[in-house]
């Protein structure tokens, strides 16, 4: 496969908003095109995540809505789905375009709007993404879907709610190092402890906020990426599945998607849990970041609590984690995640984090969850080719 | 030629048939002929062996709770349910299932608790896996 890199990125304010996601997306990549120091006619095709749409702003079809709105209206367009994981999907889709030579430029990136509905009906449209035969009539909802697996990391490993408390502490403090984000304040671990609950024995700050948003990235050829300011080239990325239902996976403690993805995309990459300065890891709930720190290798299996409490994965740590303020206080706009992830390794690979740079940062690493843990996508990134 | 033909595949449970059992009181679960392995539907392959024939076989309803959780913000379509609980039950034949928890407060459900499988009443639409504590 031939080098690809990422030239150019863009990433809209996580919060409400009152624009649709096509503008969204548009504001995103113009941004990411600028930065490119490229032109929207250069743009072969675009990939854009977008998980709601239908509900959300009753729209399908969002593709040809963005290249309309970037002046492009010739150009190949498609939305990608698979839940949260969207557009991260659509990023390893373009990846292999470029790679096989079928392309050189390529916009990729996702939007959603989620704040257009009222809490229960967001709750009820995410649990979509959960299984319509078996778990929505049961009442299963995502933040429930999680807190199935923290009774499940708890019992099997005595992770506790204060473990999980500390994720949420620590994301919202490198939350405040992020002008996009969507919380920018300090909260205490006796603040989470104590906020209301939603699906024991996860809390309202356990759990990421409902978010409005868009982000995309420019994809190129090595010849293309040559002749840009910061390329930041992609080392591997590898898709895995899981089970669609919860009552299908053996051992719901373990994301073993997660562990499927991250060793094809180390194994890509020739590279291993050791190697990675930074990561940007699917918080959706805090015991995500925690199972994920697992899966990913960075920590033993079970003492992902015990590394978020000891600060392991802090900013300045053994290995600092969502250092952009993760999908808890950064925001989730679900089929935008996925290429914003990619948007803040990039810029922590470049050495443009300011606040939040992680110091020396030479290896990357994106890990994306989509639905009920059955769709993972991890990717790998590096200041230089390989 | 020679060798025998093969059955063409079959036996596997629709998930229509899986909730008439529910209905009914029943859970009914497909069996593949060439490992044994029990299976919730859909499965048109064995996710063991990629065996493609099935037969039928019936749970004892009992199991116990592998995890729980406590649902105080629901979807919309259940907000009058709510607090309500969600578990995965280990069925003692080795299957797992999802339900919701019925019979007792939500505050006393725990892992490894027993549990029996109980049908949803009539006006349940769609049915529900019920599991009430034994």
């Amino acid at each position: 496969m031939r080098r690809v890199a990422v030239v150019g990125l863009g990433v809209t304010k996580f919060g409400k908003h009152e624009r649709t996601c096509a503008e969204l997306f548009a504001e995103a990549a113009v941004a990411a095109l600028a930065d490119a120091d490229l032109r929207p006619r250069q743009v072969e095709g675009v990939y854009v995540g977008n998980v709601v749409g239908e509900a959300g702003e009753r729209q399908l079809h969002l593709g040809p809505q963005v290249t309309s709105a970037l002046g492009i209206p010739a150009v190949a367009a498609t939305r990608f789905e698979t839940a949260c994981a969207s557009s991260h999907a659509a990023f390893r889709h373009a990846l292999f375009e470029i790679g096989s030579g079928a392309a050189d430029v390529l916009l990729v990136g996702g939007a959603e709007r989620v704040l257009t509905m009222p809490t229960e009906r967001s709750t009820e449209v995410f649990a979509y993404a959960s299984d319509a035969v078996f778990e929505q009539p049961a009442g299963l909802t995502f933040p429930g879907v999680f807190a199935l697996i923290a009774r499940a990391h708890m019992t099997k490993h005595g992770t506790t709610e204060e473990q999980m408390a500390h994720v949420a502490v620590k994301n919202h403090r490198h939350g405040t190092l992020n002008p996009k984000a969507q919380f920018q304040k300090e909260i205490t671990l006796e603040q989470v402890m104590r906020s209301a609950r939603v699906a024991d024995p996860l809390k309202l700050y356990d759990c990421c906020p409902f978010s409005d948003g868009a982000a995309a990235v420019v994809l190129a050829s090595e010849k293309v990426a040559r002749r840009t300011r910061k390329p930041v080239w992609v080392l591997g990325s590898a898709q895995a599945g899981d089970s669609m239902c919860l009552h299908d996976k053996p051992d719901l403690s373990r994301a073993v998607a997660t562990e499927r993805a991250a060793l094809a995309a180390y194994r890509q990459a020739g590279l291993g849990p050791q190697d990675v300065d930074v990561v940007e890891l699917h918080d959706c709930f805090t015991i995500a970041e925690i199972v994920a720190t697992e899966g990913l290798g960075l920590c033993e299996p079970g003492a992902g609590g015990i590394a978020a409490e000891k600060g392991e994965t802090s900013l300045g740590g053994r290995i600092p984690v969502n250092v952009s303020g993760g999908l808890k206080a950064k925001g989730h706009p679900i089929g935008a995640t996925g290429a914003a992830q990619v948007a803040e390794i990039a810029t922590q690979l470049r050495g443009e984090a300011a606040r939040r740079q992680v110091e020396g940062a030479e290896i990357g690493l994106t890990h994306t969850l989509g639905g009920n843990t059955a769709t993972v996508l991890v990717s790998l990134f590096g200041r230089t080719p390989r | 030629l020679s060798g025998s033909v093969a059955a063409a595949p079959g036996g596997a449970l629709t998930t229509n048939e899986f909730f008439a059992g529910v209905r009914d009181g029943r859970l009914t679960v497909q069996r593949c002929t060439a490992c044994g392995a029990l299976a919730v539907p859909p499965k048109l392959v064995c996710p063991g062996c990629e065996g493609q024939h099935f037969t039928q076989a019936t749970l004892s309803g009992d199991g116990e709770i592998a995890s729980y959780t406590v649902i105080r913000v629901p979807p919309s379509r259940l907000a009058p349910e709510a607090p309500y609980v969600v578990a995965v039950v280990r069925m003692v034949e080795g299957v797992s299932l999802l339900g919701r928890l019925t019979g007792l407060p939500v505050e006393a459900a725990r892992v490894g608790a027993p549990v029996r499988f109980v049908a949803p009443p009539a006006e349940v639409d769609p049915p529900v896996i019920l599991f009430r504590p034994r």
